[in-house]
């Protein structure tokens, strides 16, 4: 079965891409959608098991595929609470980010290519999760890197697609260059690249030896889990390797739901997790993991308050609630972070494609400055992505009902205070600011999308479309361009047709129900992991008797976000403006993401061009390209000429040649 | 060994002199209109002889019983294979001929008399086993060659290649003789066993002398460099049909003189001509590629050709031992099939007045107007750029596995490497015929014999070829065996 | 090995045949150059046929069949040349010499026939 559930997307996504024009867009749609609905139809019963306790964890031996002196590993599938709830992550959520695909994506030309990327990284993400070993999780992880690589990229005619996508390729490098060192080095200490049996061996090995690395000697389980840390940075784009997720947004809103929301950035969480034991053996890699996710919450949060367009403001939202997660793991809360990995994937699913929902109306149009008053022409769009903010920031009684969000984060801010360090408390401090922005932002973006006054008369892509559809009525109109006055410049957004809307739909029960329903499954029932992830009992107990304004904090925060962004933007709109022009460094600090971009431009980018330049120009074209094939084809040329001059006709020339061939000939045997 | 028995082992050489007199005799009273039935006679001759020394070869016959006259002369294996490429490039020297010098009037009788003696003389060189019969053999072959090579005596680049050919010939005649003087000084003896004997202690300087000349004076008839000079041309002014003569029959009896001499009669002494063989391997497979480059003459392109083919089965000299030997042979055997190929292409390459076409801008599109033609043309270059699915990559790998055998690594390196350069005028050749615009210069007819010998050729080299291989490899290390036997 | 000792003489002799040779070249110009004026003009420098003017260019081409009989001669000077030694080692060689030296001698008759045949031995 779990072979089904792996391999049906990679097969769906070969007939789709091998497929392509042969097969047509529908018939290439269909397979790939029903590829995933049955992985998704299967996944299910198995994480429904484990909640029940039914199921046993188990793997699932495929193929043989390396033997080479002591280095051996399999193909295996691996299934265990841990998988099954990524499982059903990832699979429902692929399932409808491709169906609502078929809506978003009518009108491109290249149909069977996005699904069949679609279909394969999901295949990738589901070797990811299931790999028994580190190098099948590698191999998944890359895989994925690939495909995000190709759906980033996916209209490669716009320059700024590419850029992104070789942006996300390029940083994600540097944090697999972390993980296979991390991989490498793991295999040199434990002597394999099976998971299980490293996670048996990690206790023992905590703080039981170092490590020479770049020439200092340091603790070995730090030094392992920092690096395998790295890689999971780069995926899950933390502070100093985020700077790939907001450019990401230039892919498909589709793609920006299931890969930099849902799915693929929350790798780096579930590693970390399926790693926990041998987390559990650095502290002093826990504390990195702390304080790394804490900051990235903070930072991420801080930037999402500034920006204008809907994807980007989401992708900071999602940097944001990654940071959550690692440092929710970094103190120990593994389930905690499982939970919001969990419950995340619905609700930021949810907004992005209800953000699609919104830009798919509004004609590509993603500046927020441009929307307004949207509520009334989508309501269903609107009424979801309500949903989703109301699931993201947090809202709920104690005790009573909440929505997603309300749970996972409360458990999280929880488990920080009650982990009793001082990292925890800062974390806990931070996480509550960010809680606080994140409910600003959330609730800015709504209020800003869909009330107010119609403001996108001025929007260029608003403007091409209304010019387009009078250019087809200007017959029977004969005016075209009308001022209507009203900010709409004549245009009426409509509701996205059903193909959308059922998947938004589906992912908002998951948003408001999801933590109300496995809460406690996740949280507090050892049960339910049974050992695949490091369970804190100690943690969990103190986490439950936190004091009580520890609790109400989240809520408390959350209702003065509310509240900023209500006066900000519906009752006195003047205000950011102003606000903006009394904090001008500040605000351009935060609008231009803390300089992080322009920072690793001057550090990185720009060495690095140097550099290459240096090498293209002196190493390539000046030495290898100069001696090598240039200058070879000179010395040919050289000594034809060389060879026709002494070639001259003349008979006494050639005597002399003759001779003077036979006289080098005997001296150098005479002299040798 | 009695003087019937030596009669006996030279009777192929006996039938090509008497059938030479006779033909010669019958040429001047029946007049130059017999002219095509004594080449016919004279092909139906070698072939003959070819059935004479066939034998030999395929029973792998070596040792005392295959030597005549108390050493001057070896009907060996060895002999034998030389025999068959010279017989069979002297025959298709002759078969394509009379079409070429009847158009210019100048078929004469004596050309396959000329040819006849010229082979006569190089069955006396791979036969040698005595300094006097590798000289009257050479000179018996040189003179011919001179004649041959101004054959079309009213043209002036014949005439100037006859007679340069000559002049040079001289003074390579003049060092190969003083070197043998030399020889015969410090050894006391001519006959090659001799000469093994009395240099296997060591090595004087006067005798050392003697070898270095020697091999100049030999080197000059396969054209190695720097004893080439002659080559360009002499076979560009010579008649196409003699260039695709001395390309083939003289390289191969030359080289399988100098092979005896270097590896029999100074066999014990490898060191002192090894280094100098390697040098002029590599310094020809270098000139032949650069003077290539840049010829607009196909023939004298052809030419700088077969120096750089020298300088790969010089390579399996320089390695000095069995293995070479046999890939020395298995190369020749490929090269006498690709230059036959080349050159008869080339005669057949004529326009609508049935002019000779020589230059290689006229032969631009040439895959459009003959296609056919084209096809084995650039069949031919291919192989002799030595690229894989043809025959004439294998000629190139025995050679090379031979010199990587005896551990020349460094020279085999460096041999491959070269090759490259010459890969770039044998594809540009292709590049002229397929890609560039007709020019639509040749349109002459040719006879069946050029279809047939070109079919035959391009059918050698095709990768058809490599299903000779194991027969062509048991017969040439039959041959070097025979080679090797004294030693 | 052979001794080389004994072409000793002959390599004095041409060393003094030389010596000698180069002397009566070079001692009178040497000698006319120390001596007397050396002005050079055009006439001087004209080639001196009895007092005369030169009639021709010197280098006047030959009827090419001198060179025909010349070759004839040589061959058949040759093979006189061969038959001396032949004939005083005739009682050594014995019947296998003989039969040689007919062989030989029969091959250039054929060639004698062949040239005689094509018209060589006839002056027009």
């Amino acid at each position: 079965m779990i072979q089904a559930i792996v391999f049906a997307p990679l097969l769906a996504a070969l007939i789709a891409g091998l497929g392509n024009r042969m097969i047509g867009n529908t018939a290439a749609k269909a397979v790939t959608t029903a590829g995933l609905f049955l992985s998704c139809a299967l996944s299910w019963p198995i994480f429904i098991g484990f909640v029940t306790g039914s199921a046993e964890a188990g793997v699932t031996p495929v193929l043989q595929w390396v033997q080479s002196g002591t280095l051996s590993f399999d193909w295996a599938l691996r299934v265990d609470a841990l998988t099954a709830v990524m499982l059903v992550v990832i699979t429902t959520v692929s399932a409808l980010v491709h169906l609502y695909s078929w809506g978003y994506m009518e009108e491109d030309l290249d149909q069977p290519r996005f699904f069949a990327y679609l279909s394969l990284f999901t295949f990738a993400m589901l070797m990811l999760v299931t790999a028994d070993n580190l190098v099948q999780m590698f191999f998944g992880w890359e895989g994925v890197g690939l495909a995000s690589y190709l759906l980033i990229g996916f209209w490669f005619k716009k320059p700024s697609a590419c850029a992104a996508a070789i942006k996300a390729f390029v940083v994600n490098r540097v944090g697999d260059l972390g993980f296979m060192l991390g991989i490498f080095g793991t295999w040199l200490v434990f002597q394999t690249t099976s998971i299980p049996e490293i996670l048996a061996a990690a206790p023992a090995m905590k703080g039981a030896s170092t490590i020479g690395f770049l020439g200092a000697r340091v603790d070995t389980m730090t030094v392992l889990c920092i690096l395998l840390f790295i890689g999971a940075m780069g995926k899950s784009a933390q502070l100093g390797l985020h700077t790939w997720l907001p450019d990401a947004m230039e892919g498909p809103t589709p793609v920006s739901a299931l890969i930099h929301a849902a799915t693929m950035v929350t790798a780096g969480v579930f590693m970390v997790c399926r790693l926990s034991p041998m987390f559990e053996a650095a502290p002093v890699a826990l504390a990195f993991v702390t304080v790394i996710g804490a900051l990235t919450c903070f930072f991420a949060a801080t930037v999402g308050t500034c920006q204008w367009d809907i994807k980007r403001v989401i992708a900071y939202s999602t940097c944001s609630q990654l940071g959550y997660m690692f440092f929710a793991a970094g103190v120990g809360a593994y389930g905690a972070a499982m939970f919001h990995l969990f419950t995340h994937a619905f609700f930021k699913a949810l907004l992005f494609l209800g953000a699609g929902s919104v830009i798919h109306a509004m004609h590509h149009e993603q500046d927020m400055r441009y929307y307004g008053d949207l509520r009334r022409h989508i309501p269903i769009t609107f009424w979801v992505m309500t949903a989703g903010t109301l699931a993201i920031t947090g809202v709920g009684v104690i005790g009573v009902f909440g929505f997603a969000g309300f749970y996972s984060k409360d458990a999280i801010l929880e488990a920080a205070f009650g982990s009793g360090t001082e990292l925890g408390t800062l974390a806990f401090m931070l996480g509550s600011f960010a809680a606080l922005l994140t409910s600003f932002y959330s609730w800015r973006l709504v209020f800003l999308t869909f009330f107010g006054k119609p403001r996108w008369a001025g929007s260029e892509h608003i403007q091409h479309a209304v010019h387009d559809e009078h250019h087809h009525a200007d017959d029977a109109h004969g005016h075209g361009h009308a001022d209507h006055g009203d900010g709409t410049a004549g245009y009426h957004p409509h509701e996205s047709p059903w193909s959308m809307l059922v998947p938004i739909l589906v992912l908002s029960v998951g948003a408001v129900f999801a933590g109300f329903v496995f809460n406690d499954t996740f949280i507090n029932r050892e049960s339910f992991w049974n050992g695949a992830i490091f369970y804190n009992e100690h943690l969990i107990h103190a986490m439950h008797h936190v004091p009580l304004w520890v609790k109400l904090t989240p809520g408390m925060v959350m209702l003065i976000g509310l509240f900023i962004a209500w006066n900000n933007y519906i009752r006195n709109p003047a205000l950011p403006a102003a606000f903006v022009n009394n904090f001008r460094q500040l605000h351009a600090f935060v609008y231009n993401k803390w300089y992080f971009d322009e920072l690793y431009n001057f550090l990185f980018v720009r060495p690095a061009f140097w550099l290459g330049r240096q090498f293209w120009k002196i190493g390539d074209i000046g030495i290898i390209d100069r001696f090598g094939p240039n200058g070879a084809a000179w010395v040919v040329a050289r000594g034809s000429g060389y060879a026709q001059k002494v070639q001259s006709g003349y008979l006494y020339s050639y005597a002399l040649i003759m001779l003077l061939g036979l006289v080098a000939a005997i001296s150098w045997v005479m002299v040798k | 060994m009695d003087f019937t028995a030596s009669l006996a082992l030279i009777a192929p050489e006996i039938l090509l002199s008497v059938s030479g007199l006779v033909l010669l005799l019958a040429g001047a009273w029946m007049g130059d209109g017999a002219s095509r039935l004594v080449s016919y006679a004279a092909v139906a001759v070698l072939a003959v002889c070819a059935f004479m020394v066939a034998p030999a070869l395929c029973s792998g016959a070596m040792g005392p019983d295959t030597v005549a006259f108390g050493g001057q002369f070896r009907a060996d294996a060895f002999a034998s294979f030389a025999k068959l490429l010279i017989y069979a490039a002297g025959g298709a020297a002759l078969l394509v001929a009379p079409a070429f010098f009847e158009r210019h009037g100048a078929m004469r009788a004596e050309y396959p008399v000329l040819v006849l003696f010229a082979v006569l003389g190089m069955g006396l060189m791979v036969s040698a086993g005595d300094l006097l019969t590798l000289y009257i053999g050479l000179e018996l072959n040189s003179l011919s060659a001179y004649v041959l090579a101004a054959f079309l005596r009213t043209d002036e680049r014949s005439a100037e290649a006859g007679l340069k050919y000559f002049v040079l010939g001289a003074l390579a005649s003049g060092i190969l003789l003083f070197g043998m003087s030399l020889t015969y000084g410090f050894t006391g003896t001519t006959t090659f066993e001799g000469i093994r004997t009395a240099l296997s202690g060591g090595l004087s300087t006067g005798a050392l002398f003697g070898v270095i000349f020697m091999l100049a004076g030999l080197a000059f008839k396969i054209a190695a460099v720097p004893f080439h000079m002659w080559t360009p041309d002499v076979y560009e002014g010579a008649p196409t049909p003699v260039t695709t003569f001395f390309a083939t029959a003289p390289k191969v009896a030359a080289v399988g003189l100098t092979m005896r001499v270097a590896m029999d009669a100074f066999g014990k002494q490898e060191s002192a001509w090894q280094q100098v063989i390697i040098f002029a391997a590599l310094a020809s497979i270098v000139v032949g590629a650069l003077g290539a480059i840049g010829q607009v003459n196909i023939k004298r392109l052809l030419a700088y050709s077969s120096i750089n083919n020298v300088g790969f089965i010089l390579i399996g000299l320089a390695a000095a031992t069995q293995a070479g030997a046999s890939a020395m042979l298995v190369y020749l055997s490929i090269y006498v099939a690709m230059s036959v190929g080349g050159f008869v292409a080339v005669l057949m390459l004529k326009d609508a007045d049935g002019e000779a076409v020589e230059a290689i801008a006229d032969i631009a599109g040439l895959s459009r107007t003959q296609p056919l033609l084209a096809l084995c043309l650039a069949a031919v270059m291919f192989s002799l750029a030595g690229i894989p699915p043809l025959f004439g990559f294998w000629g190139k790998f025995v050679v090379f596995q031979a010199a990587v055998q005896a551990d020349m690594i460094a020279l085999a390196a460096i041999g491959i490497a070269a090759s490259v350069i010459g890969a770039f005028y044998y594809l540009k050749i292709v590049k002229i015929m397929y890609f560039d615009e007709p020019v639509n210069k040749v349109h002459g007819k040719s006879d069946w014999i050029h279809w047939a010998l070109l079919a035959v050729s391009a059918i050698f080299i095709s990768p058809l070829g490599y299903l000779l291989t194991r027969w062509l490899g048991s017969l040439a290390d039959k041959a070097a065996a025979a080679l090797l036997f004294a030693a | 090995m052979v001794d080389l000792s004994q072409y000793l003489p002959i390599l004095i002799f041409m060393g003094i045949a030389l010596a000698l040779s180069a002397a009566f070249i070079l001692l009178p110009m040497g000698v006319a150059r120390l001596t007397g004026a050396h002005k050079p003009d055009a006439e001087k420098l004209s080639e001196y046929e009895c007092g005369f003017p030169a009639f021709e260019d010197p280098r006047s081409q030959f009827d090419v069949r001198f060179y025909l009989v010349a070759i004839l001669f040589i061959i058949f000077d040759l093979e006189a040349a061969f038959l001396f030694p032949w004939a005083v080692s005739l009682d050594l060689t014995g019947w296998a010499g003989w039969i040689t030296m007919m062989i030989f001698l029969g091959e250039l008759v054929i060639g004698y026939i062949y040239a005689w045949k094509k018209g060589a031995l006839e002056w027009e």
